[in-house]
């Protein structure tokens, strides 16, 4: 340090000193200062903003992240000219269709193979091999039990966490699983369907 | 005319050597959850090894043992000298060290075993929680009476953060360990739901605040103008930023809390004095930082230089970033990912950590007449501590923001592009691994450290005594020996300054809190909010006792994304009858606010046997104890009485029938899982009861009690 920095310094002390540490009277730094009062008015703004402007509140900026998701939908839905319920005729086709049933199975074995075992033999939920429905033995029926779930029993509803053809091949490989009577199936459960 | 004294340095050995020592037990364990995240298996399938017991221990390890004993230590050193005078009392301070060792001791056994009130920060159970708050009168007492016996008129800065934080940890340890007992090792808090949240982040927020920050700045203030040899910059910076600090933090809790069930306005007050944190903040960074002036070439060569200067670093980084992640938008991204776990370790490693080891590295030699052993592996500790933060850092920044993008992705339909929770889970699974390693560098780089400063303590003269100091006895305070400037008179006058930092303190502490004292705590009187049955009850002391809170969330935000994962968010009146609420800051799991009655009794009970079993990939523990250890029935009764004293409208007969009642429930869950083939007998275990608890999460709302 030279002769004049050491002089500056001395001009500056305060004069307190508390065991050998000496305090500087120098004053804060101007962008500090500048930085201070701006984030205070950034923090007042902040409230006004939100509780004395129009800013919204979390229900009501919910509220409008729906409305414009639905309206996303909707275009989407016009645009696609929107996606029907399959009939049941559709989905014993596609049952049959072995693109269908494979891009189903995949599915099946991460979201429902956990319930209702690999191969369909039932666990904590209904085996899917045999001829006993609980909801209906309708291909139908299959769907809507997948899309819309048996909350009562545990069955979770996927229609909001699949896409239709997502169910739609779920349900083709279910349609595959009749009859094929994997070791340690579960016993049946509900009314006996002869014929879907 | 001088009086002659000796500075107790013996407590302030024992403080040192204790941080040394509880450091590498909080880091080790740090290590060792950080790994049973990467790799489930290292849950080793024990109650006390799991995850969710061991988190709160490695946390009350870091904060209050490592941190805690660490800022003991700076105190006890430098206010003795900055006072010029030995400690009030020798035996208060032994009182003080001795019990707090006794406290971090009566931790580490009581937190494996699950002895836990299931409040972050806050899980000591009762008789602990209150021998820390007798500890603390202890030590209360000792400081302010050594104010009062002082040589030396004014008090320097150091000892404005030390008075706060004294005073602050008192109010904030008190007002939220308030419980009643249900027995020795089991207690309720008096908050529920919404106040208990408002209060705990008041208290977690300001745990930060005055434990882990003013501390260090005093600390910072004392250490690093003496290890650098120059005078402080600005003592008008000091002062705008101790009193703008102190101010203004106290606010901040509620940015825990966004788009939760916590009513908007104090949301957005917690907000805005959030941002208003950044430049009373940084003022003790600037102010540390521009001390070095003229000193900058020997943090080049020392050690303890190179801590103080990155540790300053690092504590402007984590200070712009608490901000930052404050701001509801941010929060959004951020919340219950692991960026905030990032975000804290970059205060505890860069900021606390390295402060601890700088002041370590001058105090031992200091302490102990004696040179540092080795600078060279002082200076190797540096940088692979520096490494370690860096890549503890950097891995939970692209995990936490990954996962935060991960869980708010939709299509263009609307639906959720990850709805599995797992997927999102195994994609960051190897930056657990990679946060680790950063883990496992800071540790090998403290084992250094303790090498070095044994071998050096070894080497130490025999009868090192404590060292003398003579000052001239103080004189009685007028207006002419106060100073001229009123904070310069305020600093001569340390019962005022104590009085003023209380109010500063309690100005946002009131506002804040009080309305909640007078709103029914921010929940409406709902009849569709049931009370919990006893059985129930004791479930949920189970999802308690195992730290289910440390990686689940039971508040579903008003967040569209959020919404249409785990299902309507959650509202105030669902969790009014929760001592304590349950709402979670860390999602290493998904949501259970709504998890009732989404699966099957059965399903429950294999998934906590096996997780993986029913959710591939899943790195969750097992918990088969639950189904080997017994439910204790008779308990529930007086948990059912307690309960009712805080305020939950259960009937008499609720209360006398509780053991029966709940035998009841038990055994017509107990028959369902046996009929689907788990083995007799289940109805008298715990699993049963989190059975319960869980069925019922998210019942009101299903059944349309609340609107």
């Amino acid at each position: 340090m030279s002769a004049k920095e050491k002089r500056i310094e001395e001009v500056k002390s305060t004069g307190h000193v508390y065991d050998g540490i000496e305090e500087l009277d120098h004053p804060p730094p101007p962008w500090f200062v500048a930085m201070f009062y701006l984030t205070v008015a950034i923090g007042l703004a902040y409230y006004a903003y939100y509780e004395i402007g129009p800013g919204p509140t979390q229900g009501q900026e919910l509220q409008a992240e729906r409305r414009k998701e639905e309206l996303a939908e909707l275009t989407s839905l016009a645009a696609s000219g929107g996606s029907k319920i399959p009939s049941e005729d559709e989905l014993q086709a596609m049952g049959k269709d072995p693109g269908r049933r494979s891009a189903g199975a995949a599915v099946f074995s991460t979201k429902c193979a956990s319930c209702h075992g690999n191969r369909g033999e039932g666990g904590i939920g209904p085996n899917l091999t045999d001829r006993h429905w609980i909801h209906g033995g309708r291909l139908t029926d299959v769907f809507n039990v997948i899309t819309q779930g048996v909350p009562v029993k545990g069955m979770p509803p996927w229609g909001a966490l699949l896409k239709q053809e997502e169910v739609e091949g779920v349900t083709a490989f279910v349609a595959s699983l009749a009859g094929t009577n994997p070791p340690g199936g579960k016993a049946p459960q509900g009314e006996l369907v002869e014929k879907r | 005319m001088s009086d002659k004294f000796r500075y107790d340095d013996d407590i302030s050995k024992k403080f040192l050597l204790a941080t040394l020592l509880w450091g590498a037990v909080a880091l080790l364990l740090g290590v060792l959850i950080a790994t049973q995240l990467a790799d489930w298996r290292l849950n080793l399938g024990l109650p006390w090894t799991s995850f969710g017991r061991l988190r709160p221990l490695h946390t009350n390890a870091a904060i209050f043992a490592f941190a805690g004993n660490g800022v003991f230590a700076a105190i006890y050193y430098s206010s003795q000298r900055l006072l010029k005078t030995r400690m009030y009392s020798d035996l208060l301070s032994r009182v003080h060290f001795w019990g707090w060792q006794a406290v971090i001791v009566a931790a580490a056994v009581t937190l494996p075993l699950g002895l836990t009130v299931g409040k972050e920060y806050a899980e000591l159970e009762w008789p602990i929680a209150w021998a820390v708050n007798g500890l603390w009168v202890v030590f209360a007492v000792n400081f302010f009476q050594t104010l009062r016996v002082r040589r030396e008129r004014h008090l320097y800065v150091a000892i404005w953060f030390y008075i706060a934080t004294i005073v602050t940890v008192a109010v904030l340890h008190v007002m939220n360990t308030i419980q009643i007992p249900v027995s020795f090792w089991k207690s309720y808090p008096v908050y529920a739901g919404v106040q208990d949240a408002l209060i705990q982040w008041w208290y977690g927020h300001n745990a930060v605040a005055f434990v882990l920050t003013t501390p260090f700045l005093g600390l910072m203030y004392y250490f690093l103008p003496k290890a650098a040899e120059r005078p402080v910059y600005s003592y008008r910076l000091s002062i705008v930023h101790f009193w703008s600090l102190v101010f203004i933090y106290i606010w901040a809790g509620p940015h825990h809390l966004l788009y939760t069930a916590l009513p908007d306005w104090a949301q957005t007050v917690g907000v805005a004095f959030s941002l208003m944190l950044i430049a009373p903040s940084w003022g003790g960074m600037i102010n540390g930082l521009l001390t070095l002036r003229g000193a900058w070439d020997r943090v080049r060569k020392e050690p303890v230089l190179k801590f103080f200067v990155a540790a300053l670093t690092f504590y402007g980084m984590a200070t712009f970033e608490g901000p930052l992640l404050s701001i509801k938008s941010v929060s959004a991204l951020g919340h219950y990912t692991d960026w905030i776990v990032g975000h804290v370790h970059g205060g505890a490693l860069g900021w606390n950590g390295f402060m601890i080891f700088g002041m370590a590295y001058w105090l031992v030699p200091r302490l102990w007449k004696t040179p540092l052993y080795s600078t060279g592996m002082a200076n190797a500790h540096f940088w692979i501590g520096f490494l370690g933060t860096v890549t503890y850092l950097v891995s939970l920044w692209v995990a936490g923001i990954t996962q935060g993008l991960m869980w708010g992705a939709t299509d263009i339909a609307g639906k959720l592009v990850y709805p599995d929770f797992v997927e999102t889970v195994l994609r960051i699974v190897p930056l657990y691994w990679v946060r680790m390693a950063g883990g496992l560098l800071y540790f090998s780089g403290y084992l250094l450290m303790l090498v070095n400063l044994v071998l050096t303590v070894r080497r130490a003269p025999a009868g090192v005594q404590d060292e003398a100091a003579s000052a001239p006895p103080l004189v009685p305070a007028t207006v002419g020996n106060l100073g001229g400037r009123p904070h310069r008179m305020l600093e001569g006058l340390p019962g005022l300054f104590t009085v003023l930092t209380l109010l500063a303190i309690l100005v946002g502490t009131v506002l804040e809190i009080a309305p909640t004292f007078f709103s029914g705590g921010f929940a409406p009187e709902t009849p569709g909010v049931k009370p919990y049955t006893g059985l129930q009850l004791h479930g949920r002391d189970l999802y308690v006792r195992e730290g289910c809170y440390t990686c689940h969330s039971q508040m579903i935000r008003a967040l569209p994304a959020e919404v249409k994962r785990y299902g309507e968010y959650s509202r105030a009146e669902e969790s009014m009858y929760d001592h304590p609420f349950q709402w979670g800051s860390k999602r290493t799991g998904p949501d259970l606010a709504r998890v009732g009655g989404k699966y099957p009794d059965l399903w429950h009970y294999r998934h906590m046997m096996e997780p993986r079993d029913l959710v591939p990939g899943s790195i969750m523990p097992s918990y088969s104890w639950l189904a080997k250890d017994k439910t204790d029935f008779e308990i529930i009764a007086r948990k059912l009485a307690v309960m009712k004293k805080l305020g939950v409208p259960y009937a008499d007969d609720d209360v006398r029938l509780a053991v029966e009642d709940a035998r009841r429930e038990a055994r017509r869950i107990g028959r369902g899982l046996e009929a689907q083939g788990v083995k007799p007998g289940i109805e008298d275990m715990e699993i049963v009861a989190l059975i319960a608890y869980l069925q019922r999460l998210g019942e009101d709302f299903r059944k349309g009690g609340v609107k």
